[in-house]
């Protein structure tokens, strides 16, 4: 398998909008590939049009060699919500179990080897109503992990939560690149970047540049990613978008 | 207290409701739905009853006046008055008649009908009825003994007096016209409440199971879970059934409930088998979810799903043959009534509690139920389509 994840000429318009707007992506197995860009450049489009939720105005998607939309694929890909989407009067580890059996079931151990992924043992029959904010994220995470997938689709995951768990996720995260999983992660926090293996900037539904942390850095001769997105961001204003 | 701040609290709530139009045309336009259909139900001219009659009287002549077809006179009575249309019938073909509702009661006159009342100085008028609605059978009973009355005012007014007066004292005893009534269905033991109870139940059935189903749907679309339910392997069409399932087996406990309290807390007369009857209400359950799942897509919070009330449950009660008869009902709202759940289950719950009738009789109403459940399913999945896209 060359690309897990590959698109080509992806549009959506919503009336005069362009959510996204000629995207091509090639995402590699084993890759963090990260969506960067400000709020409203695209990135839940693009991630919801590429788990099938969205029909594209024009282009196509496929994922782990399969042409979108396609359900059964769906058992082995994993979708991480902006907002923490769980049952609120089911305990976590209810939550967790049924998520896992819409893709297929899942065994007890794999149950409790994921809940002591995201540490939360201790919590994990309490309701998802009791919970802190972070907490809930982390039940998210292991609903969206539990079958095991092989490419996971992350919106802002890191986004509300506190240092000490970001670094907890980014934790998971590389875990699950060594056991081959494939991570897809948008992000408006331009210090987690740093930590993907690959980066696309987003802007206005279009990939302004895409290359590592440091390619990205030294195109456009600056000392951090911050700048670099202004810079490109700049340019493509100057370049004009007929 | 400060004035200023509660008239800014009051600005803020008004421009509130302001901005949810839905609800300001609902606050004027729901009343205004709700009474006009009452108003036209409530006023509208109903339909004919439509009443056979067995004419077999062969009248009397009298040295007096002559020629006396009584049977014949009180016919053309009943005939002019607009409440009836009479259709003529032979005495073998009444009950048929009366089971397939192509006539609501029949008045029969024996072949010694006018000899009777010359004898007896009474008209006693056999009348038989479908039985299954207490109001229409006092209608019935009411009109024909009215018609009697005014047909031998009609004799005294022609000299016939002299015939039909009473020997000494009689007359006190009894009246000069006497309804003799017989039911095919039900009968006079069953009153209002026999009659209205089998829609009772089913609407309750209905309007729980919907509101309960419309927010729990609601919800998932709500909290997010609708996006990550449609980004496993599971089908649209499998979480609506999943709904239907697991919904519907509260939806069954209230049903047993409510059936089990009607026939033996408050004694409701019932005929046909309570096993039925809970089929019929099980189904109606089952629509009723499916209702509320395709009404949450048009609903963005609770309140909207209350006002669902007045526009969905509302108008099912008022047509659905609650309490007017859909046959009786003006002709252009006949149609709503066909295209409403509750109008089929009315049917076959009355069809069973007061007439006592079985699967073989209420099958197509049943089948028009699950047709119903099938297409709400179908659309409540189309829905979720328009969620997501």
């Amino acid at each position: 398998m060359d690309a897990v994840i590959e698109t080509h000429e992806l549009h959506k318009h919503f009336g005069s909008i362009h959510a996204v707007d000629g995207v091509n992506l090639s995402v590699k197995p084993g890759e963090i590939f990260g969506l960067l860009g400000p709020n409203g450049s695209g990135k839940t489009t693009l991630i919801r049009l590429l788990i099938g939720l969205l029909k594209p105005t024009s282009g196509s998607v496929s994922l782990l060699d399969q042409e979108m939309p396609n359900k059964a694929i769906l058992a082995q890909v994993g979708y991480m919500t902006q907002a923490s989407a769980l049952y609120e009067d089911l305990t976590v580890r209810e939550n967790i179990a049924f998520f896992a059996e819409l893709c297929g079931g899942s065994d007890k151990a794999m149950m409790d080897e994921i809940i002591q992924l995201v540490d939360l043992q201790d919590r994990s029959h309490s309701l998802v109503r009791t919970l802190s904010g972070g907490l809930k994220q982390r039940t998210s995470l292991a609903c969206s992990l539990v079958h095991s997938p092989r490419l996971l689709l992350m919106d802002e995951p890191t986004v509300g939560i506190d240092p000490q768990l970001r670094a907890n996720f980014w934790d998971y995260f590389r875990q699950l690149t060594e056991r081959g999983v494939t991570l897809i992660i948008s992000s408006h926090v331009m210090d987690e970047a740093e930590r993907c293996n690959r980066l696309g900037f987003m802007r206005q539904g279009r990939f302004l540049a895409e290359g590592s942390a440091a390619e990205l850095r030294s195109q456009a001769g600056t000392s951090s990613l911050e700048e670099a997105f202004l810079c490109f961001a700049e340019g493509s204003i100057k370049g004009g978008r007929a | 207290m400060s004035i200023r701040r509660v008239m800014t609290l009051a600005r803020r709530v008004m421009r509130q409701v302001l901005r949810d139009r839905r609800t300001v045309g609902l606050l004027v336009l729901a009343p205004m739905l709700i009474l006009t259909l009452g108003a036209i139900l409530f006023r509208s001219e109903l339909a004919a009853i439509p009443l056979g009659v067995v004419n077999e009287d062969q009248g009397l002549t009298s040295p007096i006046i002559g020629d006396l077809q009584l049977g014949q006179r009180i016919t053309d009575e009943l005939a002019a008055n607009k409440i009836f249309s009479l259709v003529e019938l032979n005495r073998d073909e009444v009950d048929e008649r009366l089971s397939d509702g192509s006539v609501q009661g029949v008045i029969i006159f024996p072949e010694d009908f006018s000899v009777k009342f010359q004898e007896n100085r009474q008209a006693v008028l056999d009348l038989r009825l479908e039985g299954s609605n207490p109001t229409r059978s006092m209608t019935i009973i009411a009109r024909v003994t009215e018609a009697g009355m005014k047909t031998l005012a009609g004799l005294v007014e022609t000299g016939f007096g002299m015939l039909g007066s009473p020997q000494t004292g009689e007359r006190e005893a009894t009246l000069p016209v006497s309804v003799n009534a017989s039911y095919l269905f039900a009968g006079e033991e069953f009153d209002m409440m026999d009659f209205v109870a089998p829609v009772y139940v089913a609407f309750l059935a209905l309007f729980f199971v919907f509101l309960l189903a419309c927010v729990s749907f609601l919800r998932e679309r709500t909290q997010g879970t609708m996006e990550r339910l449609l980004a496993t392997p599971a089908m649209r069409v499998e979480v609506v059934l999943g709904y239907m399932l697991g919904l519907g087996l509260f939806a069954l406990i209230q049903v047993a409930v409510i059936l089990f309290y009607t026939v033996w807390a408050l004694k409701i007369h019932y005929l046909g088998s309570l096993g039925l009857l809970f089929l019929v209400i099980a189904l109606l359950a089952v629509v009723g979810v499916n209702l509320g799942i395709l009404a949450s897509a048009f609903a963005r919070n609770e309140f909207q799903v209350l006002q669902f009330i007045p526009l969905v449950i509302f108008p099912q009660v008022l047509l659905g043959g609650t309490f007017w008869a859909v046959s009786e009902m003006p002709k252009y709202l006949q149609p709503f009534a066909y295209i409403m759940p509750v109008y089929y289950a009315n049917q076959a719950l009355r069809d069973v509690m007061l007439k006592g009738w079985g699967l073989l009789e209420i099958w197509p109403n049943l089948l028009m139920l699950v047709g119903i459940a099938g297409v709400l399913i179908l659309l409540g999945a189309l829905t979720m389509r328009r969620e997501v896209a």
